[in-house]
């Protein structure tokens, strides 16, 4: 088996990878985010990035994250509850950008770390959801 | 004791607006916090009000150097969503056009990194052999800066006399292996001041998840047109330079070698362009279904990644994501100068060719 292969068996889900826009995607609800990290940096995998995305309709919130494995693109895709998610920061360092950006952004506690806000924005918006603040 | 000084916003060797706060003893700098956010400018959010036309013009500025990048990163993610394949000779100018900018990219940075050092000489050599690249893009693009070259379904402009723009590519190859390159991998003036200066170990650059030059500087040979090729790439035979010094030296080196390659991969791409359209589809027939589409694109300065999600029955992107290389490579200035000179700092940071504009967006 290859390692892509492997990955859903490390992550304890039955699902498998589904190809769609350039990425291999896993998502399921028995995924953890910090178990997510543990395994992809044991197979030298390299965060890119997470997408934070805003369902349609009061939805709630969505986050992405985006790994490279050896030049294939892997997206673990997860449900923010109570608009909070646990860190990676402790597990793989280039995540603490990133974090902080989606705190700033879209008003998403990120647990298990300190943090300031990447202050991106002016000082008096920090943790405000970008669109509700919009509207 | 210890003091602060701090570097920025605005400062002689910053290019553009961002802070570094040095925590420094004596001469030697501890630690540095670094503070971005001086040129914010809701790019992201923006481009969910365009739609696939508008937001490839849109996109061209979130960086001023790597516009093309940023184009070609957009278009490819929507022609993932609307799986759409652009004809070969599309995706051989796309080559060119992210080669010439590449080139015009490293060019730049080795002015800089000559004023920094104090070889003022070395910037005007730099930015007069820029000049050739510059004219090189006018003449295919008619633009010296947004080229308006990608469209989504291929590229807007053909290159009609390919043997025009080799012969320009040899002159410009010239010029940097007798000046340029020449200069800032043997002169002992520029390299006595790289040498051992700001070290990013190879652990390290891979738990920051660095990209570009700076990470094959610290040893990791990591190049999305060899890992995960895109538009001609494939075709194309080059070498991907690895360097494992980690130090300014290195990333130097590495950007000097991959002038070399840049300029091999258009003499390939220009001698091998083939025949046929340059766009396919009706751009006013065109619609984007809805789905999610990524991209990934070896800028200048390291991977640039895209994420676009299109809703079902809109005419503009429901969310688009965008991460760029200064915004990862950034984070590693700060373990570059600790222990480093003072004197040293504005030289370190400006050795990972940061971009603040990109990084805010």
């Amino acid at each position: 088996m290859t390692t892509l292969e492997t990955i859903p068996s490390e992550l304890a889900v039955t699902t498998s990878w589904e190809s769609k826009g350039g990425s291999q995607w896993l998502a399921s609800d028995a995924l953890e985010v910090r178990k997510m990290a543990e395994v992809m940096m044991a197979h030298q995998g390299r965060l890119l990035t997470i997408t934070a995305t805003q369902l349609p309709e009061d939805g709630g919130m969505t986050l992405d994250y985006h790994w490279d494995l050896d030049g294939t693109l892997l997206t673990f895709a997860f449900v923010v509850e109570n608009n909070q998610v646990a860190s990676i920061f402790d597990l793989c360092e280039a995540a603490d950008w990133i974090e902080r950006e989606i705190h700033e952004h879209y008003g998403i506690e990120v647990t298990g770390r300190e943090y300031e806000p990447l202050l991106l924005r002016a000082g008096d918006k920090m943790g405000v959801n970008l669109h509700e603040e919009e509207d | 004791m210890s003091y602060r000084i701090p570097m920025g916003p605005y400062h002689p060797a910053l290019e553009e607006p961002y802070k570094l706060e040095l925590v420094c003893d004596g001469e030697t700098v501890q630690d540095a916090k670094l503070n971005i956010g001086f040129n914010f400018r809701g790019i992201e959010q923006l481009a969910e009000t365009r739609n696939f036309i508008q937001i490839v013009a849109l996109m061209e500025r979130v960086c001023g150097i790597c516009s093309n990048t940023h184009t070609l990163s957009i278009c490819q993610a929507v022609e993932q969503i609307a799986e759409i394949t652009p004809p070969p000779r599309a995706l051989y100018i796309r080559v060119i056009m992210a080669e010439l900018e590449r080139l015009h990219s490293h060019v730049l940075w080795a002015g800089v990194a000559g004023k920094l050092i104090g070889f003022k000489t070395m910037f005007m050599t730099c930015f007069a052999v820029r000049e050739q690249i510059m004219n090189v893009l006018q003449t295919i693009s008619g633009n010296r800066v947004n080229y308006a070259m990608n469209r989504v379904g291929g590229v807007n402009r053909d290159i009609d006399d390919p043997a025009m723009i080799l012969a320009m590519i040899g002159e410009l190859e010239k010029d940097m292996v007798k000046t340029v390159i020449p200069v800032f991998t043997t002169s002992h003036s520029a390299l006595s001041r790289c040498t051992g200066v700001g070290v990013l170990s190879e652990e390290k650059a891979r738990s920051l998840g660095v990209v570009g030059p700076t990470a094959r500087a610290s040893g990791l040979p990591q190049d999305l047109r060899r890992a995960a090729p895109y538009a001609a790439y494939e075709e194309m035979d080059f070498n991907v330079p690895v360097e494992h010094s980690g130090d300014v030296k290195a990333r130097l080196v590495v950007r000097a070698l991959e002038i070399l390659e840049s300029c091999s991969i258009l003499r390939q791409a220009l001698s091998k362009l083939p025949a046929g359209e340059i766009f396919t589809g009706d751009e006013s027939e065109m619609e984007i279904p809805e789905g999610r589409g990524f991209s990934r694109v070896e800028a200048p300065r390291g991977e640039v990644i895209y994420s676009v999600t299109w809703g079902e029955d809109t005419d503009t992107p429901s969310r688009v994501h965008v991460r760029t290389p200064t915004y990862i490579n950034m984070p590693a200035v700060r373990w570059m100068v600790r222990g480093a000179r003072l004197a040293d700092t504005p030289l370190i940071q400006a050795s990972i060719d940061p971009c603040y504009s990109c990084t805010d967006r």
